[in-house]
């Protein structure tokens, strides 16, 4: 292979790499911000993240909204699931810890995955996009709908932090996440807290699931073949950190871009597993995390 | 009229595991009353059964005349008895400015004309507005503790131990500060483990012994008291020499 092929291949799958990373962000700080503030790990994320893909499908193909309308569609979809979720399958498990409230989100993975293909079996279903021919730079080719998804992303997280940093709301969602004791001695309700830390979380997830599926296709599996790749950024990155669940999302969507690359694309799923462990050896607290 | 009247409080961490036995106490309006007594008496399960954390299983609790069923801590805020806990007491993440804010939760539409009255009165909190709370000191956090608890307005400050971990010089700079926070009007009840200090900057103790009332009265005649002197000397509760009389 010429060393000028090669560079630019790597260069593109770079630039595939961010532009990935930076949307699986956005299910990752979902994942994230919820195990922040109740503390467990959500693996009904990519479960969440179909229910979103299909809510948006519905919005779009069925009402015929525009994109960005049905992403909210996504959102809103994913959050309401979460919530039920959360209160019917993990809330009553809360007194027997972490774990079993992994389980049972597990659980629910699976019965949200099922329904989904009750209503739209297994099939590939598609957004309804018009066709777009690739923006050309030298070398490097960039789809237009990427380059939207990429930046819908982007004002997703924008729109994350102001709602984390300068709303009431979100500032007591930050206290209860840094010390839960002190925040209900100040009168903050953790189970309102709860509720709104579960629907942002799922939301988020909902969102990035649709826009995974508006560069291909969706199917039930579209979020549960994510949840390796989001639990992998959530680790790097240091469980309940947000802005280390952006930088491990970017880490991870570089590695899989360059592995597809440099390796084989079956290996692609191999690069969660390896930072996981990597992490988990070097650095359990992860990049930005406080707690082991 | 008294600020705080407590009578006959029973409560702990379950109905097997009482703290609290039958504890009395009153608060007046400026005063700063110190509950003090050796460790497992019960001090901090006062301050957290008064500051809604657990429910009592019996007794009365009046706060300027008003009773009060300490349901919740939302509800020991609307009734204006607010705590400092001991530990972890500030939110280390978010910045000086934002636990100041998270004080006034309950009530956001004062918190703008509050955080200039924390200002005023602790100017330090001003320089360091930005600054993530983890980065204070000891003696800064606590300040902010006290600062963060005031912007809910209380009428009663309950403050946990508040010199624990302190240097000395820290833990008096912290006990003037308390002590001008009372004479300004704020009724204060204070939880301390330094107890001799303590009956030096206090008006009134309480002491505790195995979750009853043992002693009480005036701060400096409990700490020239010999028997007081006996049990806390030095600071520190004298090891328990009822098992070698017996022996």
């Amino acid at each position: 292979m010429p060393d000028s092929f090669l560079f630019g291949a790597i260069l593109q799958a770079l630039i595939n790499g961010v532009i990935s990373g930076t949307i699986l962000a956005v299910p990752a700080i979902g994942f994230s911000a919820i195990f922040a503030v109740l503390n467990y790990p959500n693996f009904a994320i990519g479960a969440l993240a179909s229910v979103g893909a299909y809510g948006g499908l519905v919005a779009n193909t069925v009402f015929g909204l525009p994109l960005e309308v049905s992403l909210l569609a996504a959102f809103a979809t994913a959050a309401v699931a979460g919530i039920v979720v959360e209160w019917v399958a993990v809330r009553p498990l809360n007194q027997a810890g972490a774990l079993m409230m992994a389980i049972a989100s597990l659980a629910a993975a699976i019965v949200l995955e099922n329904v989904i293909r009750f209503f739209w079996g297994n099939g590939l279903r598609g957004y309804d996009l018009p066709m777009l021919r690739d923006v050309q730079f030298g070398a490097i080719r960039v789809g237009p709908q990427q380059v939207k998804n990429f930046g819908i992303s982007i004002a997703a997280m924008v729109a994350l932090w102001a709602f984390l940093a300068l709303t009431p709301l979100g500032r007591a969602m930050r206290a209860v996440a840094d010390n839960a004791d002190l925040a209900r001695l100040r009168g903050v309700d953790p189970v309102r807290i709860a509720a709104v830390a579960v629907a942002l979380g799922a939301g988020l997830a909902g969102m990035g699931g649709m826009l995974i599926g508006l560069d291909t296709s969706i199917d039930p599996l579209t979020g549960p073949r994510l949840v390796l790749s989001i639990f992998a950024a959530a680790v790097l990155g240091g469980l309940g950190s947000i802005p280390g669940a952006v930088v491990g999302a970017l880490v991870i969507g570089m590695a899989e871009e360059l592995t597809v690359l440099l390796i084989a694309p079956s290996y692609r799923s191999v690069v969660g597993f390896v930072v996981i462990l990597a992490v988990l050896t070097v650095r359990p607290a992860g990049l930005f995390g406080a707690r082991a | 009229m008294t600020a705080l009247v407590v009578e006959g409080l029973v409560g702990g961490y379950g109905p097997d595991d009482q703290v609290v036995k039958g504890v009395g106490l009153t608060v007046a309006p400026g005063r700063l009353v110190c509950v003090i007594g050796p460790n497992g008496a019960g001090k901090s399960t006062v301050l957290k059964l008064l500051a809604g954390l657990l429910r009592p299983m019996a007794g009365s609790i009046r706060v300027f005349g008003q009773a009060v069923t300490p349901a919740s801590p939302r509800a020991m805020i609307a009734a204006g008895c607010v705590l400092v806990p001991q530990e972890r007491n500030v939110f280390g993440a978010l910045t000086v400015e934002e636990n100041l804010l998270m004080g006034a939760y309950t009530e956001r539409g004062r918190a703008k004309s509050r955080i200039a009255e924390a200002y005023a009165r602790f100017p330090l909190l001003r320089e360091r507005r930005r600054q993530a709370a983890r980065t204070l000191s000891g003696g800064q956090r606590q300040v902010l503790a006290m600062g963060q608890a005031l912007m809910a307005a209380p009428r009663l400050l309950m403050l946990d131990e508040p010199t624990a971990g302190l240097s000395p010089v820290a833990a008096q700079e912290l006990f003037a500060t308390i002590r001008a926070l009372a004479d300004s009007g704020m009724p204060i009840l204070m939880v301390e483990q330094n107890a001799l200090d303590a009956l030096h900057v206090s008006d009134e103790a309480v002491v505790l012994v195995d979750g009853r009332n043992a002693h009480g009265g005036p701060a400096r005649a409990l700490a020239a008291d010999p028997t007081i002197r006996r049990l806390f000397l030095g600071g520190r509760a004298v090891p328990d020499t009822t098992k070698e009389m017996s022996a």
